[in-house]
């Protein structure tokens, strides 16, 4: 009993500078937010703010014009799309690099996982300098090459949700092809002989057996995409709307909203609110698709 | 025969060039950048565009070495960086290995809820964390960024490293214990060094993201001489109104050739340990 008691306190001891860490930095954070989405404080009450109960809340549920409901739409919608794009485009990608007389496969495969090397947040800034500027931006320099007036590509909402998109995809498309490749080639190669002298064609075998035999193996590593996709900053904020250096686009992720909402306009009660809803949205979509991992 | 085999060439040849021409276009951006880097500024006004520098130079990327914010920059962010990889393993290891080898009340329940925190954006909760540090004086303060950070990669560090930890059977301590190895001698000599990949993983999951993260570090640290070379590179982007386009460009690609190499060289370690530690049934 004596010693079971000492195990727990080893334990705990050991355990304490990282677990002390996670909830000052982590954990109190949170609860700090909490508590100042429960209050009016902005840049003229920095000090005196008051404590005005749900009013936040409600200001971003319920009126519409708010902007935090359409920022939730445009990002479900960023997600799907995102999504069904990142899994077509890989698979096509991974079928063909599994063509078995392809001999250069290793060669393609490595400069395909170049965007995954590179530092994110470099690359974003590339794409919008290098080929969306409307001076330097390449698009730009063919546009004119072929007669046509020079585009601002990121500053209307749909062209700057497609820009998004488009490097968004170039961003992940590497580790989806990484993790379809290997699912792919843990199929055992005799399925698809006997599928052939049955004379079934190539969407028939991709219908039974390809997809059955990898959905159970990607579907963490799908999971974990959207979950990172539905959260996605970098691509959305670096491109349109970093502070100071904004598009004119509307487009916003909920995190762009809400850091702009903290850091832009100074609303940091009703920021906080939102804050707290998309930790609750989260909370309620990991519980539900991520938990499994953790019951071990 | 010998049509199905001409058939079949032709077929590989279309593959192959499809994926040379795949490959081709994905990689624009980086090369448009490379060849703009090393072109002279009056190469960029001219219509004519090729992946082969005009003008070629180096001034720009001396420009970058040699200006001297650049050189702060990486001390800066070096600087963060070792404290940040080496403070995360000194308290994620044995706050790891606790976790996998022992059993103790309240264990199950704060595992969830590192599941949990882990799906929690960071930057949700960067105003409090602001607000929280400001009167500690710790905003515009390395020791600010150093606990932010070490905080945000705790809960990955502890996660990904006790994941390793439960890969590696219990039997090899124990035979270790018999032959007469105290707790603490087992773990050193004999639970470390296998877990090495994944202690090399989590390292430089959190050093690529100390050298990545620049939100927090523009935010909280105001300044040029106390930016971090993520934040830096932040500050030197070329826009429609300032900045050159060259200069930019030899800085980013400065920036991303140690993570380029760390990333080739670990591709191995940084898969196998990441899907060891994280994803499992």
């Amino acid at each position: 009993m004596k010693k079971h008691k000492r195990d727990v306190i080893i334990s705990y001891g050991w355990s304490f500078p990282s677990l002390i860490l996670i909830a000052l930095m982590v954990v109190f954070p949170i609860f700090y937010t909490a508590y100042i989405s429960l209050t009016n404080m902005n840049v003229y009450h920095w000090f005196d703010f008051a404590v005005v109960g749900l009013d936040n809340y409600f200001r971003a549920l319920f009126v519409f014009d708010s902007g935090f409901l359409s920022a939730l739409f445009a990002t479900i919608v960023w997600t799907v799309v995102n999504m069904v794009l990142q899994l077509i485009i890989a698979f096509v990608l991974v079928s063909l690099l599994n063509i078995q007389k392809l001999k250069l496969r290793k060669i393609y495969k490595t400069l395909l996982m170049f965007p995954w090397a590179m530092p994110g947040y470099v690359s974003i800034l590339l794409w919008k300098t290098g080929m969306f500027n409307t001076q330097f931006g390449l698009l730009n320099q063919w546009m004119k090459k072929l007669g046509y007036e020079a585009v601002r590509w990121l500053s209307n909402d749909i062209s700057a949700f497609i820009c998004c998109t488009v490097v968004n995809l170039w961003l992940a498309l590497p580790f989806m092809i990484m993790i379809m490749d290997g699912a792919m080639q843990s199929i055992d190669r005799s399925y698809y002989e006997s599928a052939i002298l049955d004379g079934a064609d190539w969407l028939k075998r991709t219908r039974y057996i390809t997809i059955p035999a990898i959905a159970p193996i990607i579907s963490p590593a799908v999971i974990i995409t959207v979950f990172t996709t539905f959260k996605q900053f970098d691509v959305v904020y670096l491109l349109t709307q970093q502070a100071g250096a904004k598009t004119g686009s509307g487009f916003h992720t909920i995190l762009t909203y809400t850091y702009e909402n903290a850091f832009i306009t100074n609303n940091y009660g009703y920021s906080s609110a939102i804050s707290i809803i998309i930790f609750i949205l989260l909370l309620v979509l990991s519980a539900r698709y991520q938990m499994k991992e953790g019951d071990r | 025969m010998t049509k199905n085999r001409i058939k079949e060439g032709i077929r590989l040849t279309a593959l192959n060039i499809f994926f040379i021409v795949w490959c081709f276009i994905a990689l624009i951006p980086i090369l448009y950048a490379a060849s703009v880097s090393l072109s002279g500024q009056n190469g960029l006004l001219s219509s004519e565009f090729s992946f082969i520098p005009k003008d070629f130079t180096l001034d720009n990327y001396k420009e970058v070495v040699f200006g001297e914010n650049i050189l702060t920059w990486f001390k800066n962010t070096f600087f963060l960086a070792v404290v940040t990889v080496s403070l995360s393993l000194l308290i994620a290891v044995p706050a790891a290995y606790c976790f996998s080898r022992r059993r103790f009340p309240g264990r199950k329940g704060i595992l969830k809820c590192l599941v949990l925190l882990n799906s929690f954006p960071a930057i949700l909760s960067m105003f409090a964390i602001y607000r929280l540090l400001r009167p500690m004086g710790l905003i515009n303060h390395r020791l600010g960024l150093i606990l932010v950070y070490t905080g945000t990669m705790a809960v990955f560090s502890l996660w990904n490293t006790k994941g390793y930890f439960d890969t590696i059977p219990t039997e090899i301590e124990e035979a270790a214990k018999i032959d007469g190895a105290s707790d603490i001698q087992s773990v050193l000599m004999i639970v470390l060094p296998l877990a090495k990949p994944s202690i090399i993983t989590t390292a430089l999951q959190v050093l690529i993201y100390v050298w990545n993260e620049y939100i927090y570090a523009t935010t909280f640290m105001t300044g040029e001489n106390k930016y971090t070379l993520a934040a830096g590179l932040y500050s030197l982007q070329a826009t429609e109104m300032r900045g050159s386009w060259p200069v930019f460009a030899a800085a980013s690609i400065t920036v991303s050739i140690p993570v380029l190499i760390i990333f080739f060289i670990c591709q191995k370690y940084m898969t196998s340990g990441l899907t060891a530690g994280g994803v499992k049934e």
